[in-house]
């Protein structure tokens, strides 16, 4: 069984239609990686999976559990915050919580929401996620103390520690400098190598072609085109994917 | 002779302190509840309350005094504030609390705007509720923000105080002045200065040291 089922999501911003159907499945333990042009819709994905935005139609079932079905209307603030931990979330810019430790940040969702746990526990797994980040000397300082590379690694941290179905990250090496970037893609790869479930927005086609189990590539608010990195990097059958990844080639 | 100035003034700045810490007490709970009804989605909220500290603003204290003070007999035909020393303080109370309420608005509406949206995203997607994100996470943030304007406001009002004596509010300055009246002498009221320069010199030092605590992060 699909461990997510997307069918048919539709996001309009004022009149303008952003996600014009989007419906894709996938199944636990695979990463799977969103290509597209700026402007595409990727992010705007993303954040109605997480609920940040309601979609305005569609339906989306994790684990057979439908979550959101365009029909049912408003969700109520406790359901919304129960579908939300479904999915974990890593941000371009981080938005770790400044007057935190970094293991405060991986911390304090976990504490906060099961109030009965032993905080030791809760601990332990910080220290032991923060550890499989590479982050063991790091633990104690705060955000500001910390590279960009390594404060994206506490967000994967922070993530992870809520044990969440899917994995979610838009771009997550967009905002660092280059020689940042390596660092947390190393991090990812070993979480996929790991069966971590996981959709991943990028620019880093290399890295999408290594990781990744499928590639969806998106244009115009719809999945253009959708297959094994093979296929869709190296093949594109899609006009626009051509164009696009001709494009990203020149770049680089 | 200096004992006695010291004395009197004294008791004067008493006056002043407690006008100071009241107007403290009040105006500062109150600001916090303006500034969400200026940030309030509904328009009926919002559009008055950016009016009232639009004109709380942009006119005199010292006008605000007098029409608190002397609005009431004229336009409901009864002083409200009675004729007593109280009633006089209760009116400067008042004038300054709504005063200095609207500007800790501003402030507070400043720094609660200045926190990213992904602050309260971050803390959307790791379920935290809304009561929960307001209090762990962006509460404190907002506080190292607005430590410096706060300060600048707060030591702005020990010296504002002293424009309550145009509805004769018993305080320092008045006291200070007594003394070129009956006694002939103009140093007490320079000697005032020293009163004012103190206590906003520990108050400087009581905000240094609260910005100080929350240096340990950005
Ligand atoms: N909150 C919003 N309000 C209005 N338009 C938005 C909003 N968020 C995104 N958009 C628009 O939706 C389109 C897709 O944006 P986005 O999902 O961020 O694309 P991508 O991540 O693929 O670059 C863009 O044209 C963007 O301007
Ligand atoms: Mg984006």
């Amino acid at each position: 069984m699909a461990i997510l089922e997307v069918k048919d999501i539709k996001k309009n911003f004022g009149n303008v239609e952003i996600l014009k159907g989007i419906s894709f499945d996938m199944e636990k333990g695979q990463t799977l990686s969103i290509l597209g042009s700026s402007g595409s819709g990727k992010t705007t994905l993303l954040r109605c999976l997480n609920f940040l935005e309601i979609p305005d139609d569609g339906e989306i079932t994790v684990n057979g559990n439908v979550l959101f079905d365009g029909s049912c209307g408003n969700l109520s603030d406790s359901e919304l915050n129960k579908s939300r931990l479904h999915f974990g979330m890593v941000f371009q810019q981080f938005n770790l919580f400044p007057q935190y430790t970094a293991l405060e940040n991986v911390t304090l969702a976990p504490e906060l929401l099961d109030k009965n746990r032993n905080r030791q526990d809760i601990l332990e797994e910080g220290k032991v996620l923060l550890e499989k980040m590479g982050l063991s000397d790091r633990m104690n300082n705060y955000p500001h103390q910390l590279s960009g590379g390594q404060q994206q690694r506490v967000a994967i941290a922070r993530a992870l520690a809520l044990k969440p179905d899917i994995l979610c990250f838009d771009e997550p090496t967009s905002a660092l400098d280059p020689e940042l970037t390596g660092e947390v893609l190393k991090v990812i790869k070993e979480l996929a190598e790991q069966h971590t479930t996981m959709i991943i927005v990028t620019h880093e086609i290399e890295f999408a072609r290594n990781v990744s189990d499928e590639i969806l590539f998106m244009d115009g608010g719809f999945i253009v085109e959708r297959g094994a990195p093979a296929q869709v990097i190296d093949n594109p059958e899609n006009e626009r994917t051509k164009k696009f990844l001709s494009s990203i080639h020149r770049k680089a | 002779m200096f004992t006695t100035v010291t004395l009197s003034l004294l008791d004067g700045f008493l006056g002043t302190l407690r006008l100071f810490a009241l107007t403290l007490l009040f105006s500062l709970p109150l600001g916090l509840i303006i500034s969400f009804g200026s940030m309030s989605r509904s328009v009926i909220l919002r559009v008055p309350i950016r009016f009232i500290i639009w004109v709380i603003r942009g006119t005199p204290l010292m006008l605000q005094l007098l029409v608190i003070f002397y609005g009431p007999g004229i336009f409901l035909g009864r002083n409200l504030w009675g004729s007593g020393s109280g009633g006089r303080f209760m009116a400067a109370l008042v004038a300054f609390v709504i005063n200095y309420a609207c500007y800790f608005s501003e402030i507070f509406r400043g720094g609660i705007q200045s926190i990213s949206k992904g602050q309260y995203e971050a803390a959307a997607v790791l379920g935290l509720t809304r009561t929960q994100t307001f209090f762990k996470i962006i509460l404190l943030q907002v506080i190292k923000r607005i430590v410096p304007p706060v300060s600048n406001e707060v030591i702005t009002l020990v010296k504002d105080t002293s424009l309550a004596r145009v509805i004769a509010f018993y305080e320092i300055i008045w006291e200070g002045e007594r003394f070129i009246k009956s006694s002939g002498i103009i140093w007490p009221l320079f000697y005032t200065g020293a009163f004012y320069l103190i206590f906003s010199g520990l108050l400087t030092l009581m905000f240094g040291f609260i910005e100080k605590k929350l240096d340990y992060f950005r």
